[in-house]
């Protein structure tokens, strides 16, 4: 038997992002062999030049529909989107990171190839089109983190986080295998392309097909699971708090954000025909994400946990822009989630800068008064909690009210119903963040470090990133336009 | 028909809006200890604020009508989501505006420099200004919920930060209380866009666009609790948030925690302006792009300001706290202004429109006084409070003046709109005329009792009680010189909006 690789379709210019990440990562591992101890800043100057040489390698892409590798993998505008969106909060952490590890006096070279990595497969899950290339991507990015989260090698905590997001993420690679495999079961294809034929072919009655319906039961729970959405969620505040932060400030953004690109690959794109079976348990995952993120938020006083349980209610939010399974909506969820990376990320920033000294900051008792002490990290922190909160004119406020046009849009009332009252209830623990910044001092608090130039510029960016696009949406609005139109 | 034209092409609306802002972006990057140089930022800012506004009012063409705006400014903002930025000023918004200015000029006028954190709290309030007057201006919905959302902002750190007792309780309730009422209109706002899209093909959260295609149509309720039009339920998402605003019976209970905590500076603009941003949004939304449901509701809305008025009359009757007194005196000042509004006839409104700038300027004033009293005797309870009339003549004789606009003395301002919104009221709903006509004879019962109390009779000895300072005089002459022009000239608000008023949707029908 012959192997005929012409219809193949390789095409090394699609992943030419992902490949660049891998090969940096390759060569800061070697480097780091060699590179004197006190030079290892130079690895992170590396990283950085991967970093945005594949944001340079993607941008080819827009505006194309690229199929390549047999269907596995696609360079199109979602591919595009997600790639600039991970790469750059990549570029961020990066930024952020020697300090915080010199601090913590955990600065290994295998830091940044684990960030790499994992950024790879971030980029990979967002680009695949077919099971393998999501579970290759989900597992990639996945086994990076379970070993950054254990990064503080010597913490108790930092371990015990990596143990219980290790055991519980093989759970759910387990559910989601096993429902990939009820799925090829069903459809004899593994990719998208091939899934999305034989449900939307009339002989097929997709609809009534247990092992297929039960198949995409399992991918929705592995994928939820990424997303840090609820039920799936017990996972998340525990590893958010025993992380380090700066891996914290990674994962919480550009996880979720992967995982909801090959959400909206799989259910709009590829399952629009059943639309009707999916609705109710994605509906079901959206419900109770905003019920136990936004009400267990209100009673956490470590900011690392309650940032955790904001997380799982936003998750809850994306996915309602999910339910309609429309291109308004996936729209919607895309700058959502745009703007979510934005706000989320400076507000675990200003965690990281705070902790930077090594002091335990996340429990809001340090917090208090910290306007009179750094007016400065108060400030971006106060404008990264009210987007948080979906308060205008910070690009929160767009980012629901997307979401909450594309569900009237789609007469989904009783979702829309909770989401508004849980988003008033966010404003009390948001709030309370700020009222903690603006109370009076007591005596005798340490006056935190001064934060570093590159951390300052992290958080200024962050900022006026939030504020503007608060104030100008249209563009980011028009690119998720762009990227949320898809189709097979 | 305008005193002078002004020349175009300047975006002298959008410039109301910027100068506020630029002075707080001033005031942010002035040293903190530089106490004297923020208050005089604040002050210049506002000031030319004003004089713009006044400008803006001066080259207005009276007499427009036909939902005709003026100084339109139309800029494309987010066109795939159908939102424009689109300001523009006519009859019911134009003395607002300039309202807006004068209070925030006299809020920042009378902050006291040794304020602690004088720079936050300057800086909050002009971009208070800037959100105000944005609300006022903006005709995109979407805009005027934004600008609705940022105005909470600034208020929530005024009343938590700087307030008094129980000032987080307070800001908290507010806060909560009114974003409830917001979400119910945001709810209603894309409803009522996706509506017209349905109807026109066109996506737009454009004012002038949607009262073009009022909704129609009706829901029929689940557990068969029988139907209800689209308009009715649309129009209930808006009045949810503006009643809790204004705020109408029984929607008024985070009023007193509120306006007992926050400091004056931020009362005067508190109750003088932001709870008349509730009545506008009445008069501009429910009665602008829902007229039949207006119309279906707007008997029932009467009552409840009715309650309102008598409610708060009789709450201001036993208040011995002097703040909680003008504060629930304000409540019941608003039920006229609601009352008016839902007369849903000429008359009605234009009274109401009236009676907004005339409440804004006497409980302005009021507030003012009462923060002078407590700096002076350094308390606010009536009954340690006697004869400072004897101690402080010039005073004296201005409270009295305002005490007089108040109880709705002819001559003075606040006759002429309680008059016509009595007229309005007496051809719409007869009894509801009469209960307000109580609210009146309470409210000279109550004020009067205020004056007696605390201006008359022998003056406790020993007597710490100075008469007016000069910036005391100052901050208060242009308000009293308002009640007296007004009071004196009645016909020149109702000749300036009655063009507008006469458009109305809800009064053309």
């Amino acid at each position: 038997m012959t192997i005929n690789l012409n219809g193949l379709g390789i095409d090394y210019g699609v992943i030419l992002p992902e490949i660049i990440v891998v090969i940096t990562a390759i060569v800061v591992l070697g480097l780091d062999l060699v590179i004197p101890v006190g030079r290892r800043n130079w690895l992170a100057a590396l990283a950085l030049i991967g970093l945005v040489g594949a944001i340079v390698a993607s941008l080819p892409l827009w505006g194309q529909n690229r199929p390549a590798f047999a269907d596995t993998v696609v360079g199109d505008d979602l591919a595009v989107f997600f790639n600039i969106l991970l790469l750059s909060v990549s570029i961020l952490t990066i930024l952020l990171s020697p300090r915080f590890l010199r601090a913590l006096d955990i600065n290994y070279g295998e830091y940044y190839v684990l960030v790499l990595g994992a950024t790879a497969g971030m980029m990979l899950l967002a680009a695949a089109t077919s099971l393998m290339t999501i579970f290759l991507g989900i597992e990639l990015l996945s086994i990076c983190l379970y070993v950054l989260s254990g990064f503080a090698r010597t913490a108790v905590r930092s371990q015990e986080s990596a143990m219980k997001y290790l055991l519980l993420g093989g759970f759910a690679t387990g559910f989601l295998l096993y429902g990939m495999a009820l799925i090829y079961g069903a459809t004899g294809a593994t990719t998208l392309r091939g899934i999305a034929a034989f449900t939307g072919a009339a002989g097929n009655n997709a609809a009534g097909n247990v092992l297929l319906l039960l198949g995409i039961g399992f991918l929705a729970v592995g994928l939820a699971f990424k997303a840090s959405a609820a039920p799936f969620h017990m996972w998340t505040p525990d590893v958010y708090e025993g992380a380090p932060t700066i891996v914290t400030t990674f994962m919480s953004v550009a996880t979720k954000s992967a995982a909801f690109a090959a959400i909206g690959r799989v259910f709009i794109a590829t399952f629009p025909s059943i639309a009707a079976r999916w609705y109710f348990p994605l509906a079901i995952i959206a419900i109770f994400s905003l019920f136990i993120g936004n009400l267990v938020a209100i009673t956490e006083d470590n900011l690392k946990r309650m940032l955790a349980y904001s997380g799982i209610a936003h998750a809850g939010y994306i996915f309602l822009g999910i339910l309609p399974g429309t291109s308004q909506g996936f729209a919607a969820t895309l700058f959502y989630i745009a703007s979510y990376s934005v706000m989320n990320f400076g507000a675990f920033a200003v965690l990281t800068t705070l902790g930077a000294a090594g002091e335990e900051t996340a429990d809001i008792s340090y917090w208090r008064g910290l306007f009179y002490r750094r007016p400065f990290l108060a400030t971006v922190m106060t404008i990264f909690m009210l987007s948080l909160a979906g308060i205008p004119p910070t690009v929160g406020f767009f980012a629901k009210l997307f979401i909450f046009q594309s569900l009237v849009s789609a007469q989904i009332w009783l979702p829309l119903a909770i989401a508004i009252i849980m988003t008033v209830v966010s404003f009390y623990y948001y709030l309370r963040v700020v009222v903690a910044m603006i109370t009076v001092p007591e005596e005798g608090l340490v006056k935190p470090a001064r934060p570093g130039f590159s951390t300052s510029t992290v958080l200024a960016v962050a900022a006026v990133a939030t504020i503007g696009l608060g104030i100008f949406p249209a563009t980011v609005l028009g690119w998720a336009t762009h990227a949320a139109s898809l189709h097979f | 028909m305008s005193w002078f034209t002004l020349p175009t092409g300047v975006p002298w609306l959008t410039l109301s809006i910027v100068i506020p802002l630029a002075g707080a972006l001033l005031v942010a990057i002035a040293p903190a200890v530089a106490r004297r140089t923020i208050k005089q930022l604040g002050i210049l800012s506002a000031v030319i604020t004003l004089a713009l506004v006044a400008a803006i009012i001066g080259g207005f063409q009276h007499g427009v009508g036909n939902l005709q705006f003026q100084f339109e400014e139309t800029l494309k903002w987010i066109p795939s989501a159908g939102i424009s930025y689109h300001l523009g000023v006519d009859g019911v918004s134009l003395f607002l505006l300039g309202l807006n200015a004068l209070l925030f000029l006299i809020a920042i006028a009378v902050v006291d420099p040794e304020t602690p954190r004088l720079k936050q709290f300057v800086l909050l309030l002009l971009l208070l200004e800037a959100a105000t007057a944005g609300i006022l201006l903006a005709l995109d919905l979407i805009l005027f919920y934004v600008f609705w959302e940022a105005m909470l902002v600034p208020l929530y750190f005024l009343i938590g930060v700087w307030g008094e007792g129980r000032r987080v309780y307070a800001a908290f309730k507010f806060l909560i209380y009114t974003v409830i009422g917001s979400f119910a209109m945001l709810v209603a706002i894309l409803a009522v866009a996706g509506i017209s899209f349905s109807q026109t093909g066109q996506l737009s959260f454009d004012w002038a666009v949607l009262v073009q295609h009022p909704a129609t149509g009706s829901w029929t309720m689940p557990f068969s609790l029988g139907a209800i039009g689209i308009q009715q339920l649309l129009f209930l998402g808006f009045a949810l948030a503006f009643a809790i605003k204004m705020p109408l019976f029984p929607l008024h209970t985070w009023l007193p925690a509120a306006y007992t905590a926050a400091p004056i500076p931020v009362m005067v603009v508190f109750a003088g302006l932001v709870s008349k941003l509730g009545a506008y949004g009445f008069i501009r939304f429910n009665l602008g792009l829902f007229p039949q449901a207006s119309h279906s509701y707007g008997g029932f809305l009467a009552v409840l300001a009715t309650i309102g008025i008598v409610y708060g009359a009789f709450m201001a009757l036993v208040q011995t706290d002097l703040k909680r007194l003008v504060a629930y005196a304000s409540m019941s000042h608003l039920g006229f202004i609601g009352l008016g509004i839902f007369t849903g006839n000429v008359l009605g409104i234009e009274g109401a429109l009236v009676q907004m700038v005339n409440h804004g300027v006497i409980i302005a004033a009021l507030f003012l006084i009462v923060g002078m009293i407590e700096r002076r005797a350094g308390t606010r309870e009536r009954a340690q409070l006697r004869g400072l009339a004897a101690v402080a003549p010039v005073f004296a004789a201005l409270f009295l003046i305002v005490s007089l606009a108040a109880l709705g003395l002819p001559g003075l301002n606040g006759f002429v709109g309680e008059f016509l919104i009595m007229l309005g009221a007496w051809s719409s709903f007869v009894p509801l005329a009469v209960g307000a006509g109580i609210g009146v004879i309470l409210a000279a019962w109550y004020v009067l009792r205020f004056y007696q109390g605390s201006f008359q009779d022998v003056p406790v000895e020993p007597t710490g009680f100075g008469e007016l300072r000069w910036i005391d005089t100052g901050v208060l002459a242009p308000l009293l010189a308002l009640m007296v022009v007004i009071g004196i000239s009645p016909n020149f608000f109702p000749a300036a909006v009655e063009a507008t008023v006469r458009a109305l949707p809800v009064v053309v029908r």
